[in-house]
C-alpha cells in the first residue's frame, strides 16, 4: 500500500528510539511466549496424564523399594486389569551432567500398560528378545547421536545396583505419542536389573491399571489398605490425582506468570507509548503540513497508528522468532526424564506475535489521538 | 466571475477571557486567474487572511466563497477533501519533510487520490521540471539551497493542479538572487499556466510581480487595489 513507505521512513527518523522500542516489545514477546510454552508443557503433562492408571509407592519414599509379591495381591483384587513395575537406576552415563531418566521395566506388562509409547513391532520384538537390550527415546538419541545396535554403558549411581559398570544394547527408538511420556527416557529391563543385584525381587514402583476409571480412588484405597501394618506399607495415587494436585498448583503459578507477563506487557506500554508520544510531538509541524495538504485527520491517526504497529510486530517477529529458536527443553536438557520436554511452538509464537500487535495498536492511540486533535494554524505557529 | 468571494470576514482570537479582534469586515473578491499580493505590517492579519482562504482556519463571521463553495460551512473532514483538490499552499520555511526526497514530498498530496503509480510519477515529474528541478528528484530536503527547497515546495503545491496557489512570505527566508527565481516561477504559474495566486509579503520588490496589491492594516482593508495589468 502506498503509505508503507511513508510510515517505514517515519519510523526510521529516530533509529536509536525506533530500536529501543524495538528491543522492548522483543523482550516482552519473548518472555511472553516462553512463559507461555512453560504453562503449555506442564498442562500438557497434567491433561494426558490416563485416569485408569494408579501408581503405588512405598508410603515412605519412592526410594525404598518393594516385594515383587505384591503384584501378585494388586493382580487379585476385583477391577484390576493390568499390573506393571519399574525401578529408577539413577546411573551415569559418561558424565554426572548426563542427566536423563533410566528406568528398569518389566517390558512386556510395561509396554502393553503404556500405549502412549510408540515403537515399531519389529524393534519392540527385539528389544523384549535381549535381557540386556534398551528400549530409547528419540530425543535421547538426537541429543547423543545414539544408533540402533550402539552398546551404552552406565555406571549405577546408587549401591544397590553394584559397583559394576552396565552395558546395554540398544534394541529400539521409540516416539512419545502423549505429553505425559517424555521422549528422553532409557528403558531396560528390570529383570537384568534385579538378576545383577543378586535376585532379591525388588521393586521401585507398581502401575495399575483398572477396568473402570470411576473406581481409582477406591482401589487406591484397597491396594493401600493391602498392605497396610506390613514391612511394606504403599501409598497409591491415581496419575489424574497427581494431576489434580499438580493442577492447584499449576493454577497458582498461571496466576503468578500471568500477573508477571501483564507488567512486561504494561511496561512496554507504556515505555513504546511514551517514546512513541514524543516522535509525534517532535513532527507537529509536519503533521501540520500534511493537513494543510489535504490528510484528514483520520489518515494521520491512522498512519501513527501503522507507525507503532510496524515497530512493534517487528519487535514482535524478534522477540517470538528468538524464543522459537531457543527455548526448547529438548535442547536445553531440561527436561531430564520427569517432565516431558517443553518447547515454544508454532501456537506460542502466533500468540505473542497477536500480543505484539496488541501493544502496536494500544501504544499508538494516544499519540496517534494527539495527532489528529492538533489545530492546524496553532501547530504552524509554534515554529514559525 | 469571482474566485474568490470574501464577505464581511471577521475573525478573532481568545486569549484567556479576552477576545482579541484580528481581522474586522474584510470583504475581497479575486477574479479567476489574478495574482493577487498581500501586504501589510506586522500583525495585522495577513496569515490569518491567507489561512482562512486555505481552508485551515474558520472565521469568527462572514462568508467565504472559493470556487462556489462556502468553505466555512464544510465540515472538517470535507475541508481537508476540498483543501485537497483546490489549495496548493507554499509557506515562508518551505516545510518539506526531512526523511522525504523531493519526490516523495511532491508525491505526498498524490497519496490521498485514486491515480496509479505511474501517473503518479508522471505528475510528479511535470511538477519537478516545471520548477527546473528535474534531476533532484532524489535529494533529500538537507541537500538543497533554500532556494531549491522552495521550488520543490511549490511543486508539491501544484502537482494536483489546484485551483487557487496560496502563499504566505514565500521568499521571506531566501536570498534575494534565489527570491528572484522563486517569485519569476510564481509568475510564470499565474502567466503560462494561469493559476490563481494570492501571496502574502513584507518585500515591495515581491509584491511588484503581483497584477493586484492589497494592503491590511489592523485587521481592515486600507486601500483597494493598485493595478499594474
Ligand atoms: N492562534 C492564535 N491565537 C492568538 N492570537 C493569534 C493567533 N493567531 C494569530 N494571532 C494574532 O493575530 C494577529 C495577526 O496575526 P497574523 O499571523 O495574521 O499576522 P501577520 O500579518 O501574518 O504578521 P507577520 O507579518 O508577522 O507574519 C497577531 O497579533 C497574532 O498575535
Ligand atoms: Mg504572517
Amino acid at each position: 500500500m502506498k503509505f508503507a513507505r511513508l510510515v517505514l521512513k517515519s519510523a526510521r527518523r529516530s533509529k536509536r528510539r525506533t530500536a529501543l522500542t524495538i528491543l522492548s516489545v522483543a523482550i516482552a514477546v519473548f518472555l511472553f511466549a516462553s512463559l507461555r510454552a512453560v504453562l503449555d508443557g506442564f498442562s500438557a503433562v497434567a491433561e494426558a496424564s490416563s485416569s485408569t492408571r494408579v501408581v503405588t509407592i512405598r508410603s515412605t519414599s519412592m526410594i525404598f523399594n518393594m516385594p515383587t509379591s505384591h503384584a501378585d495381591v494388586i493382580r487379585g483384587i476385583p477391577g484390576v486389569q493390568d499390573v506393571t513395575w519399574a525401578n529408577w537406576f539413577g546411573g551415569i552415563y559418561k558424565d554426572p551432567k548426563n542427566f536423563f531418566g533410566q528406568f528398569g521395566i518389566d517390558a512386556e506388562s510395561y509396554l502393553r500398560m503404556y500405549p502412549e509409547i510408540l515403537v515399531s513391532p519389529g524393534e519392540k520384538r527385539a528389544f523384549l528378545e535381549d535381557r540386556t537390550g534398551a528400549l530409547v527415546g528419540d530425543g535421547l538419541v538426537r541429543k547423543y547421536g545414539w544408533h540402533v545396535g550402539d552398546r551404552i554403558v552406565i555406571q549405577p549411581g546408587i549401591p544397590y545396583y553394584g559397583t559394576q559398570d552396565y552395558t546395554f544394547t540398544i534394541r529400539g527408538v521409540y516416539r512419545s505419542g502423549a505429553s505425559n511420556v517424555d521422549n528422553q527416557t532409557f528403558l531396560f529391563h528390570w529383570k537384568y536389573l534385579d538378576e545383577r543385584a543378586g535376585g532379591a525381587g525388588q521393586v521401585g514402583w507398581y502401575v495399575t491399571q483398572l477396568r473402570n476409571p470411576d473406581d481409582a480412588a477406591r482401589i487406591a484405597m484397597v491396594i493401600d489398605q493391602k498392605f497396610a501394618n506390613s514391612p511394606y506399607e504403599t501409598k497409591t495415587d491415581t496419575e489424574k490425582q497427581f494431576s489434580a494436585q499438580f493442577a492447584s498448583m499449576l493454577g497458582n503459578l498461571n496466576l503468578l506468570l500471568g500477573s508477571v507477563a501483564l507488567a512486561v506487557v504494561i511496561t512496554t506500554l507504556f515505555v513504546a507509548g511514551n517514546t512513541m508520544a514524543m516522535s509525534v510531538r517532535e513532527r507537529t509541524t509536519e503533521i501540520a503540513v500534511m493537513r494543510t495538504l489535504g490528510y484528514p485527520a483520520s489518515t494521520i491517526f491512522l498512519l501513527v497508528v501503522g507507525e507503532g504497529l510496524m515497530v512493534a510486530i517487528v519487535g514482535g517477529a524478534i522477540g517470538a522468532g528468538l524464543a522459537r529458536l531457543v527455548i526448547n527443553g529438548e535442547y536445553l536438557g531440561m527436561a531430564g526424564g520427569f517432565i516431558p520436554a517443553f518447547g515454544v511452538n508454532n501456537w506460542n509464537v502466533v500468540v505473542g506475535l497477536g500480543l505484539s500487535v496488541l501493544i502496536g495498536i494500544l501504544a499508538a492511540m494516544i499519540p496517534a489521538t494527539m495527532a489528529s486533535r492538533l489545530k492546524i494554524v496553532d501547530a504552524l505557529r509554534r515554529v514559525a | 466571475m469571482a474566485l474568490i468571494d470574501l464577505r464581511d470576514v471577521s475573525k478573532s482570537y481568545r486569549r484567556d477571557a479576552l477576545e482579541i479582534p484580528v481581522l474586522n469586515g474584510v470583504t475581497i473578491t479575486v477574479p479567476a486567474g489574478d495574482f493577487m499580493g498581500l501586504m501589510g505590517p506586522s500583525g495585522s492579519g495577513k496569515s490569518t487572511l491567507l489561512n482562512l482562504l486555505a481552508g485551515i482556519d474558520r472565521p469568527t463571521r462572514g462568508s467565504i466563497r472559493v470556487a462556489d463553495t462556502e468553505i466555512s460551512s464544510l465540515s472538517e473532514r470535507a475541508l481537508a477533501g476540498w483543501r485537497a483538490r483546490h489549495i496548493g499552499f507554499i509557506f515562508q520555511l518551505y516545510n518539506l519533510i526531512p526523511v522525504l526526497t523531493a519526490f516523495e514530498n511532491v508525491e505526498l498530496p498524490l497519496l490521498l487520490t485514486s491515480l496509479s503509480k505511474k501517473q503518479r510519477r508522471d505528475h510528479v515529474m511535470t511538477a519537478l521540471g516545471i520548477v527546473g528541478l528535474g534531476d533532484r528528484e532524489k535529494h533529500y530536503p538537507r541537500q538543497l539551497s533554500g532556494g531549491q527547497e522552495q521550488r520543490v515546495a511549490i511543486a508539491r503545491a501544484i502537482v494536483t493542479d489546484p485551483t487557487l496557489l496560496l502563499a504566505d512570505e514565500p521568499t521571506g527566508d531566501l536570498d534575494a538572487r534565489s527570491a528572484g527565481e522563486v517569485l519569476t516561477l510564481l509568475q510564470r504559474l499565474n502567466r503560462e499556466y494561469n493559476k490563481t495566486i494570492v501571496m502574502v509579503t513584507h518585500d515591495p520588490h515581491a509584491a511588484e510581480r503581483a497584477v493586484h496589491v492589497l494592503h491590511l492594516e489592523k485587521g481592515t482593508l486600507v486601500e483597494q487595489v493598485e493595478s499594474r495589468a
